[in-house]
């Protein structure tokens, strides 16, 4: 009984250090969630390492230097260095919210680093508040997590008069009424004027009409933008005026009065200024307005984060699905059809609800060891789609194609292999269903049309016969190939004498091949490129007569594979079966054979083999070869499609001689302030 | 993909190397006694065809623009009008070969001043900002050849300002002058110039970095026999 209790005390203890991850205090709503894994970066590093390293020593010194302090270890900032920090934001019509969570270990520590800067913080219990200056910006903590926020109105929300009415704000816009009466561009024109007659200025409205305040929605729509560029057209063609007036002392105030037809004496320059001193002045005014309900929202929205009892983050699937709990960082979008939903007011007419549907959430972890960095990103589909891709990516690369990879010569490849048929077959699917929308319902039956058409002139399976859908384009190191060229040479009299020099050049040798189960068609194209001196042959391989090609590109077919290639030796190699590297290393097999997709760079493998010469002296070639050296092995690869998952992963090997990759990333930058 | 994507693809990987190239400028003047004479200006890039084969492909390279051949072409031409119309100036020809890149100019000359001042207006033309100021004369009386040579300042400080990438282009580049008298060369002042076995011709080498750094003048006086 008592291991029981005791087992259920730990358990729940280990509960409760878990419930104190700040991510309970995310918002189920959040729209973006970033996170730093504290303990995961300070296992790579010791917080002792990294307050001796060089970043870490930058970062204290500078902000020892700013603060008027003296820190020795960045533990001084008073943050919980073991645990999670996060930033989140969230989204609404009407207000965005940017939002960071850091786990406070000394709150004292934190707050003798603001005091000293004459803020004051208020104090509620153990909640303490400061606002930043001009209260843009709203900090919260306790003894356990500091929380930020920082909130920005969004514009479009209060371009329409009827929600804006709700908070008791107008929507400001600089015009005159005879302006009103016709369009904007008049308006423009009239003051675009000034320089010539000055009569043309009398033409406005003498009575100084307060600045419009508009209040038609229809006219709502251009509201920003429009008015800021109104805004300084205006002032810049005032003070025009005004110069005017003012170096024009001949200027005839009796004209004026002649045209002004209602009889107003008032001189046009300072029934502009006037408007627009009032419009500047009401415009402040509103926008003071929608800062204090800003604030307003913000004080509300932290002291929910603070007291309030709602739904986290955590009960959101999409998102616990995401996390890794070896990554250093992790990254969280809830989807990318609401990304562009948030954005889509702003673009007015053409922010049509609906494109990019169907593509979910996204997600971005970054992973550090002794061996490498690694980026994992990863995009939910709906079911549908995720069914598309799955069948288009139902194809691995011929395994033919393993025998020209010579994983000890590669300077590089890179692979794909989708399924032809399939993709043929889908693609217009999923361009309908990403697109479709975009052409709006009336389209739907055009975008159908558009699909069938495809599928009928296009015979899929015979398509796929021809081009597999699988390639590899690989090099295998470098070559040096005897080049001529012009020079010249002096006699007794230094005449010029042309000759022909040779010189060695390093090029790579690359080769390119796909698969094709039918080549008849393309043994015709080559017939006829024959015909048409486009290509020349040489038994089974040709070559293809482009004068304007630095290089010469030979090609033929062999076994089911076209292969394209730039040595001809290589070339004949593979004619003859002779060419079989059988030098893959099994790294290298594995990323060929099992993915999708995937790339490699081997830098090491181009260390020192490009001559000096060839890439201009000595010292550049010194500097081309170190960081080269630097380079680890460079990979990329697709996963395969998981669930409705579709995920990739980019990785770069760090060199020998470090520790970890995260040490590695400090001397690299260590090294370039240097 | 079309076969020129597919050519821009592989370049690329073709100029892994930093994009330097070897080419030649050289400068030829055959004066007779009498002041008059023949400039041939040769620009050869054939030591680097492969890669400037390979730039010719491109739109841009390292950010800047490349000419397409019918572009070179016409400003080789406007240059050669240019010429036609300038004093003193006759017997205007170029040459352009676009499989070794070497294109020439020559043309004769009444005056050997005629010349002064030519390149830096042809250059402007171009909207490019001449590198230096040179002036040549040739004394009847005194048969004495000289050039003036002044690197501007402005040029180096220019070319610092450029990345070592794009730097790299005028690694190994060299420009060659060379000068023939009808008479024999007695003295040649600047001392990195060659006279010839026949003594008739005097030639000046040196690298293009050189030049824009200042750190070689080929300014150069030529007393001929009398």
């Amino acid at each position: 009984m008592k291991k029981i209790l005791i087992a259920l005390s730990l358990f729940l203890s280990f509960n409760l250090i878990k419930a104190q991850d700040l991510v309970k205090k995310i918002p189920s709503n959040a729209f973006t969630v970033a996170t730093i894994k504290g303990d995961n970066v300070f296992k790579l590093m010791f917080v002792k390492d990294f307050n001796e390293s060089f970043v870490g020593k930058k970062l204290l010194t500078e902000t020892s230097k700013s603060l008027d302090k003296n820190f020795t270890s960045i533990e001084d900032f008073g943050i919980n260095l073991e645990k999670n920090m996060y930033y989140f934001n969230q989204l609404s019509d009407s207000i965005t919210y940017n939002c960071f969570l850091i786990p406070i270990k000394d709150a004292n520590k934190f707050e003798s680093l603001i005091e000293n800067k004459e803020k004051k913080f208020t104090q509620q219990g153990d909640i303490r508040t400061m606002v930043l200056p001009d209260s843009t910006s709203i900090i919260k903590w306790n003894n356990n997590m500091l929380y930020f926020v920082t909130g920005s109105i969004k514009s479009s929300f209060f371009a329409d008069s009827a929600k804006s009415a709700r908070y008791g704000i107008k929507d400001i816009r600089f015009m005159r009424d005879d302006a009103m009466a016709t369009d904007s561009v008049a308006v423009d024109s009239a003051y675009a004027t000034t320089e010539a007659p000055m009569v043309e200025a009398v033409d406005a409205p003498p009575i100084v009409e307060k600045v419009k305040v508009q209040k038609k929605p229809a006219v709502k729509k251009n509201t920003k933008k429009p008015v800021s560029r109104k805004k300084s057209g205006k002032k810049k063609n005032t003070k025009k005026a005004k110069n005017t007036a003012k170096t024009n002392p001949d200027f005839d105030y009796s004209t004026t009065s002649v045209t002004d037809t209602t009889g107003d004496m008032t001189p046009p320059d300072s029934i502009i200024d006037e408007q627009y001193d009032t419009y500047q002045q009401e415009r402040a005014e509103q926008d003071a307005k929608k800062k204090r309900l800003a604030f307003t929202w913000m004080t509300a929205q932290s002291d929910h984060i603070f007291n309030g009892t709602y739904q986290s983050i955590e009960t959101n699937k999409s998102y616990t699905s995401s996390l890794d709990n070896k990554a250093i960082a992790e990254l969280w979008v809830s989807s990318l059809q609401d990304v562009y939903n948030s954005i889509a007011p702003e673009f007015g007419t053409y922010g049509k609800a609906g494109l990019m549907k169907g593509y979910g959430s996204l997600n971005a972890k970054l992973f550090m060891d002794d061996k490498s960095f690694r980026i994992s990103t990863g995009m939910e589909l709906s079911q549908e789609q995720a069914d598309s891709y799955k069948k288009i990516l139902n194809r691995k690369l011929n395994k033919k194609f393993l025998k020209y990879v010579n994983s000890e010569k590669a300077l590089g490849f890179m692979s794909y292999s989708i399924d032809t048929k399939a993709y043929l077959e889908e693609f217009p699917k999923l361009l309908k269903q990403t697109y479709g929308s975009f052409m709006g319902a009336k389209m739907d039956e055009e975008m159908n049309l558009g699909a069938d058409l495809i599928s009928l002139l296009l015979d899929e399976e015979a398509v796929s016969k021809v081009i597999k859908g699988d390639a590899l384009f690989v090099i295998n190191g470098l070559n040096t190939k005897e080049v001529t060229y012009t020079s010249y040479e002096y006699d007794d009299d230094y005449n010029q004498k042309e000759v022909t020099k040779t010189k060695n050049e390093t090029l790579p040798d690359f080769l390119f091949m796909f698969s094709s189960e039918d080549t008849r068609l393309i043994n015709k194209l080559i017939k006829y490129g024959v015909n048409k001196k486009l290509v020349s042959a040489e038994g089974n391989i040709y070559k293809i007569m482009e004068k304007k090609s630095p290089i010469d590109i030979y090609f033929q077919i062999k076994d089911g594979i076209v292969f394209f290639g730039n040595s001809l030796t290589e070339m004949q190699g593979i004619q003859n079966n002779q060419y079989s590297s059988n030098k893959l290393s099994k790294i290298h097999k594995q990323l060929l054979s099992q993915n999708n997709f995937s790339f490699l760079f081997n830098a090491q493998n181009l260390v020192g083999k490009v001559p000096a010469s060839e890439i201009g002296g000595e010292e550049t070639a010194k500097k081309f070869n170190s960081t080269l050296e630097k380079m680890g092995n460079v990979y990329m690869k697709s996963n395969p499609v998981k669930g409705r998952l579709v995920s990739a992963d980019i990785s770069a090997e760090i060199p020998n001689g470090h520790e970890n990759a995260l040490k590695y990333l400090f001397s690299l930058i260590e090294n370039a302030a240097k | 993909m079309n076969l020129k994507q597919f050519y821009k693809l592989l370049l690329f990987i073709f100029l892994i190397p930093v994009l330097s190239s070897c080419f030649e400028v050289i400068e030829e003047i055959s004066m007779k006694n009498d002041g008059t004479g023949d400039v041939t200006l040769t620009i050869n890039l054939s030591q680097s065809k492969t890669k400037v084969a390979s730039v010719m492909l491109l739109d841009s390279v390292q950010g800047y623009k490349v000419p397409s051949k019918q572009k070179i072409q016409q400003e080789l031409n406007e240059a050669v009008s240019y010429l036609k119309k300038s004093e003193g100036i006759s017997n205007v020809k170029s040459t352009s070969d676009f499989n070794n890149y070497i294109a020439t100019i020559s043309f004769s000359f009444k005056d050997v001043s005629n010349i002064n001042n030519i390149t830096k207006n042809i250059l402007a033309r171009q909207k490019i900002k001449a590198t230096n100021t040179s002036s040549y004369t040739y004394n009847k009386a005194t048969k004495t050849f000289s050039r003036k040579y002044q690197a501007i300042g402005t040029a180096k400080t220019e070319f610092n300002k450029l990345k070592a990438k794009d730097k790299a282009v005028f690694n190994g580049a060299t420009y060659t002058s060379i000068y023939r008298f009808e008479s024999v060369v007695t003295s040649s002042s600047n001392p990195a110039s060659n006279v010839s076995k026949s003594k008739k011709a005097v030639m000046l080498k040196s690298s293009i970095t050189d030049l824009i750094n200042a750190k070689i003048n080929v300014s150069n006086t030529i007393q001929l026999s009398k």
